[in-house]
């Protein structure tokens, strides 16, 4: 059993056990009338590099040998830990993550409860199996269709820069690692640096082997020393963040070394007039607004603006009125979480600029939260794609028909990610197509927007085969290693 | 105050329950739209009435059964004062409440029951038609649809009347399960007797007595009491109350 929080002390990192780090109180919470002390390590970039070492030696002494199937199984046994409501990580990450956060307890519980689901056996077959025919060629050589043997080779190392805008995110990354058998060091930011800490306590519970080749540390984004030092003890690097965080670790990656970055993206939702009869349109009101509101836009995946098709029972102005009103009541069930000084600057820009747009032009129309800055749509005749300044922001764009949007996202076709779609099955794979072509890489019910389903090609990419890399024996080096064969005939 | 910035719409409100309405809303802040059918000097009247007392009020004309005039009026209401939050439904075609000289239902042809239908129901279907992408701009708009005691207990069975106040009530609650998605509110008030206003003072004394008698607080209703419920029902007091019906006669009525 692990101790979760000596004396109220929470550690926010995790290191192999060998380690002993010196702490500092770096944020001191009170919930429930409970004071959390939260421990941050005092970091040195020989620490990083002794660290990382410690790591790849664990490794290669435990995930290196293990098969996926029992990797496979210890990520579901811990995975079901977190299924269980009683589970302590899980009520500690219930408390303390919204006190960190500032996102509601309703949402963050719900959410991360339905994350973790993302990650059992059979979803976790899906991933491998998504992108991998013969899965025990990460294990062993296997011959393929064309003859040869192959094997996958994972990073021996990978360093992850996870961002802090969802929480539990990081674990997409960290389990993608350790199913390609890497040892995986991890820097957090101090805005979310609590849930793969708690994690990795929880794979240490099933595994302590598999645990011990993990480090998650944070520090504040653009310590170069500490970057340098991450890098150069590991052969690949994940990004997550901002356009800015990605190029400056960039520049410390060498080329011979993986890359792979999930910089800004901006997602939209299109709801088409055959979704809007009597029947439906209610759900599809309070799916929108569901959407909008899981973790206040922050994650890429959220919609920033929404195409509503014109000749439905409903009106697209009418749609932005509904949802003005979901997003009342959704601000009782989840409230937003407070704004910092410029987030709240950036909301009321939008809506102050909207409206003076609105004093000469009659197809804007701007409804906003009373008092607060809680919610803000605004409604445009004349379509576009726009981004928001998030936290509960939303563009509703009156559209004669949804055929017309993939020309309107053209001009922002490199940040393009996920596209939230209500039509008839008739229209699905055509629109679907034309989205595609127009830089979308995830199309999916409205409603589960922020919910991307196991197996999804990340921003369009794969999830392990980016880090492998194929080892093949030819067919003449396997029948010459034949006639060495001391029994050979 | 508990109206202050909206702007609400009292139909019928030149005089009785609809003026006492008009009031009270003007002295919580509000502005109010009077409509009146045929009495401008009321109507006008009212009107200073308010100004008097620091309140602000416009006096419009508009025959409620006729949907062009009503939507004349409502774009009027959008193009002075850009919005519109609260309506009241008050207006019926004209009725004496005379308990001694009452049609009897086989007395009651069709184009009685006609009268009322129109007064009361199409008449508040007019106002919301045309009123509600007003009320719709902003959550919180809100509706009250004045109906009667009367068609829970028929203690007096005008027909017509009751026939079409009980429709209109079946309105207020349809309308409120549609609506509601947009944050719009519709409830009705049922007051009891209310005494004195132009329509009741042919109710006289020994039905009136009657009446107090069996009514638990002992006394009629005056218009300021429906006044207090059509604030409650327009304010954020009565937030997330919809499709209900508020009987405001002393207890005669319970559920």
């Amino acid at each position: 059993m692990i101790i979760l929080a000596d004396n109220q002390k929470v550690k926010l990192y995790w290191v192999p056990t060998a380690f002993k780090l010196e702490n500092k109180t770096v944020k001191t919470l009170q919930v429930d009338g409970q004071t959390y002390r939260l421990q941050a390590p005092e970091l040195t970039a020989e620490l990083v590099t002794s660290i990382g070492n410690a790591c790849r030696i664990a490794r290669q002494h435990s995930l290196a040998n293990m098969t996926v199937a029992e990797i496979v199984t210890i990520i579901d046994q811990a995975i079901e830990k977190w299924c269980h409501s009683d589970y302590p990580q899980r009520i500690l990450a219930e408390k303390l993550l919204p006190a960190i956060t500032g996102y509601d307890h309703t949402t963050v519980a719900l959410e991360i409860k339905r994350f973790v689901r993302n990650f059992r056996k059979k979803e976790l077959w899906r991933f491998i199996d998504t992108e991998l025919d013969n899965p025990a060629i990460l294990d062993d050589f296997h011959p393929q269709k064309s003859g040869q043997l192959t094997k996958a080779i994972g990073p021996t190392a990978i360093f992850h820069v996870f961002s802090s805008n969802i929480p539990g995110l990081q674990i997409w990354s960290l389990i993608m690692g350790l199913i390609t058998k890497s040892a995986n060091l991890g820097k957090t930011s101090l805005s979310e640096p609590l849930f793969p800490v708690l994690f990795s306590q929880t794979l240490a519970e099933v595994s302590p082997e598999l645990a011990a080749t993990i480090a998650i540390l944070p520090w504040k984004g653009g310590t170069h020393d500490l970057e340098q030092a991450a890098i150069d003890s590991t052969n690949a690097t994940i990004v997550y963040g901002s356009d800015q965080a990605v190029k400056s670790i960039h520049a410390l990656v060498p080329d011979d070394k993986i890359f792979l970055h999930y910089g800004y993206k901006i997602s939209f939702a299109m709801i088409g007039a055959e979704a809007l009869t009597p029947e439906y349109y209610p759900q599809m009101v309070q799916k929108m607004a569901e959407d909008i509101a899981v973790y206040d836009q922050q994650s890429c995946l959220s919609p920033q603006t929404v195409f509503v098709e014109a000749g439905g029972t409903i009106t697209p102005h009418q749609f932005a009125q509904l949802l003005a009103k979901a997003l009342t009541n959704n601000q009782l069930k989840w409230p937003r979480a407070k704004l910092t000084t410029s987030e709240a600057v950036a909301v009321t820009r939008l809506r102050q600029e909207s409206q003076i747009q609105a004093l000469t032009d009659a197809t804007i129309q701007v409804i906003a939260s009373p008092d607060s800055t809680a919610w803000t749509v605004v409604y445009h005749q004349k379509p576009a794609l726009m981004s928001s300044p998030l936290n509960r922001t939303i563009h509703v764009m009156a559209i004669d028909d949804l055929a017309q949007v993939p020309a309107l996202l053209r001009p922002y076709q490199p940040f393009l990610q996920s596209c939230g779609l209500a039509v008839a099955p008739q229209r699905l794979l055509e629109l679907g197509s034309q989205l595609g072509d127009a830089g979308i890489d995830r199309i999916c019910a409205i409603g589960d927007m922020t919910r991307a389903q196991s197996g999804w090609h990340h921003d369009g990419r794969f999830n392990l085969l980016d880090l492998l890399k194929m080892v093949d024996i030819e067919l003449g080096a396997e029948a010459l290693a034949e006639h060495f064969d001391p029994d050979v005939e | 105050m508990l109206l202050e910035n909206q702007v609400a719409l009292v139909t019928g409100s030149s005089r009785g329950i609809g003026a006492a309405i008009a009031k009270k809303f003007a002295a919580e802040g509000a502005v109010v739209i009077i409509n009146y059918l045929h009495n401008q000097q009321r109507a006008d009247e009212l009107v200073d009435t308010i100004a008097t007392a620091d309140g602000q009020a416009v006096a419009l004309q508009a025959d409620v059964r006729d949907a062009e005039a009503v939507g004349r009026m409502i774009t009027t209401i959008q193009e002075n004062l850009g919005t519109l939050n609260i309506v009241v439904n008050n207006a019926l075609n004209h009725y004496q409440f005379d308990p001694k000289k009452r049609a009897t239902n086989w007395q009651t042809d069709w184009s009685a029951y006609q009268n009322q239908i129109d007064g009361s129901v199409k008449g508040s279907f007019n106002v919301c038609q045309a009123a509600l992408p007003l009320l719709q701009q902003q959550p919180g708009g809100r509706i009250i649809n004045l109906v009667s005691n009367l068609i829970e207990s028929p203690i007096v069975p005008y027909h017509d009347y009751i026939t079409a106040k009980t429709a209109l009530l079946g309105y207020t609650r349809t309308l409120a399960s549609e609506v509601g998605a947009f944050g719009v509110q519709v409830n009705a008030i049922a007051p009891g007797l209310t005494y004195p206003t132009d329509s009741s003072v042919t109710t006289k004394n020994d039905v009136r007595e009657r009446i107090i008698e069996q009514t638990p607080t002992g006394r009629l209703t005056i218009p300021e009491d429906i006044a207090g419920s059509a604030v409650f029902l327009a304010s954020d007091l009565s937030a997330n109350m919809t499709g209900q019906c508020l009987y405001v006669d002393g207890g005669l009525v319970m559920h």
